[in-house]
């Protein structure tokens, strides 16, 4: 019986040898594909549970469910911190990214009264719309790029930037109004040439824009300006 | 062979007549039903919570299925004293723990086969067809339920039943722990302290490995590569057991 513990004794440490050479690929492929979790020192009771369990998905999920609730009552700044916890939470979630930096560049901005609080909210927005990109798995899609570089032109008029972040937009998969958005961007921005040739890709390459790109091209070259 | 086969249909008989397990499973039917409430939503939101909770459920209530089939399994034996006229027969005590495992993992098997199912049903009828990262996440959280009722089982065959629930449940949170216990390690100087924490964190099962829905739900590819070690970490993990489990149990007096 002794013997026999002993070969069991073995058998175990030899698997245990192997349990921990697995581990070090399954560490290294997790740092590789980003798929690491953030050491979390998450507030709130129910959400910690749920995040000791590790079901962090779900405990981002009652999160944003609490989100909509607030934002249904208009209690704009109680969104906030769950923007952040949810972030926190799930930083791949790209939605939260998108959707917080448009709700501190326009709801709040649009609640707020004095211009120096305005400017605060709308640099609030950009910052964490750009927070979001330093996670690589949300640099490799258009999203958080378009969101920036629309912010930036349409909320900030600030054309230099929004056509920085636009042209990083569509050199990833994205809908055709990334395309269009860059044009008026770069148009703009006085950059006229690019405009055009913009105009000319989205005239043919997208059916659906083929009449307002025609007329767009059109009144670039004859009148130097196409957007309102 | 044979002998283990019949051990384990027979585990697998006797466990479909528990209604725990029953209930169980319907509360994780209803908790992945439930999911469909939040239509309230945008689609791509609404998508991501069905598949967050769904998930959830799956593992959460199959976890719960492992730990209660696999700790009546060999305890039930002793307390109605059927061992002892299972164990006069020309039964090796390996063959009664391997067949109780199998037993098992057929319990998790159909449990987990009727959820998924559940889930890919409710996923279909919200038109959306689920992709094979999907199916990734599934296969990923089936191994991690099977190391669990190994962990389990092993554990009964040295431990009461209330030990055992306690135990499992301790090591199943501090399983999806053991990756932030990593960050840990890696930033400690001391050598020693870490070459232990190290070696702890070998020895702890590491069910975070198995957890890759929270990336899947957002749209993040996983590799098969990284598919393929963890199910070969589960699978070694659990022969670690069976061999622990297979060890008491050759020692346990009956």
């Amino acid at each position: 019986m002794r013997r026999k513990g002993y070969r069991y004794l073995i058998s175990i440490v030899v698997l245990f040898v192997g349990v921990h050479l697995v581990q070090v690929q399954i560490d290294y492929r997790k740092k590789i594909e980003n798929l690491e979790s953030n050491l979390l020192l998450m507030p709130g009771q129910i959400a910690g549970s749920l995040v000791l369990g590790g079901f962090k998905g779900l405990a981002a999920d009652l999160l944003w469910l609490n989100m909509e609730e607030y934002w249904h009552k208009g209690q704009h700044y109680k969104i906030l911190p769950l923007l952040e916890a949810i972030a926190w939470l799930q930083p791949s979630y790209i939605l939260v990214w998108t959707v917080g930096g448009w709700h501190m560049a326009y709801n709040i901005y649009a609640e707020v009264k004095t211009p120096e609080e305005k400017q605060y909210w709308y640099q609030q927005g950009i910052e964490f719309l750009k927070k979001g990109l330093a996670y690589p798995f949300n640099a490799n899609k258009y999203d958080i790029y378009f969101e920036l570089g629309w912010t930036y032109y349409h909320k900030g008029k600030d054309y230099p930037n929004a056509v920085k972040y636009l042209e990083k937009a569509v050199k990833y998969p994205h809908p055709e109004y990334v395309d269009d958005v860059l044009a008026h961007a770069y148009e703009k921005n006085g950059q006229i040439d690019k405009a055009i040739k913009q105009w000319e890709f989205i005239r043919d390459n997208y059916v659906s824009f083929f009449d307002i790109a025609t007329r767009m091209i059109h009144d670039l070259k004859t009148k130097g300006k196409a957007t309102p | 062979m044979k002998k283990m086969w019949t051990i384990a249909v027979n585990t697998f008989r006797e466990s479909m007549r528990k209604k725990t397990l029953y209930i169980i499973l319907i509360f994780a039917l209803i908790v992945i039903g439930a999911s469909k409430l939040f239509s309230f939503l945008t689609a791509e939101e609404e998508l991501k919570m069905i598949k967050d909770v769904s998930f959830s459920a799956i593992e959460f209530f199959g976890a719960l299925i492992a730990i209660f089939a696999s700790i009546t399994a060999i305890s039930t034996e002793i307390e109605r004293r059927t061992i002892y006229t299972l164990l006069t027969k020309p039964i090796r005590r390996s063959d009664f723990v391997l067949g109780k495992f199998f037993g098992v993992s057929l319990i998790i098997f159909v449990n987990f086969i009727l959820t998924t199912l559940f889930f890919i049903g409710l996923l279909l009828f919200k038109k959306s067809i689920p992709d094979i990262e999907v199916f990734k996440t599934l296969l990923l959280i089936f191994f991690e339920l099977i190391l669990i009722g190994g962990i389990t089982l092993a554990l009964g065959t040295f431990t009461t039943d209330a030990f055992n629930i306690i135990c499992s449940f301790f090591l199943y949170i501090v399983g999806h722990l053991t990756s932030y216990g990593k960050e840990m390690i890696e930033r400690t100087e001391n050598i020693v302290v870490a070459g232990l924490a190290d070696m702890l964190y070998t020895l702890v099962p590491n069910y975070e490995n198995f957890n890759i829905r929270d990336k899947i739900v957002v749209g993040i590819s996983v590799s098969w590569g990284y598919v393929g070690y963890t199910i070969l970490y589960g699978i070694l993990y659990t022969c670690i057991v069976l061999l622990i489990a297979l060890y008491f149990f050759q020692k346990r007096e009956i």
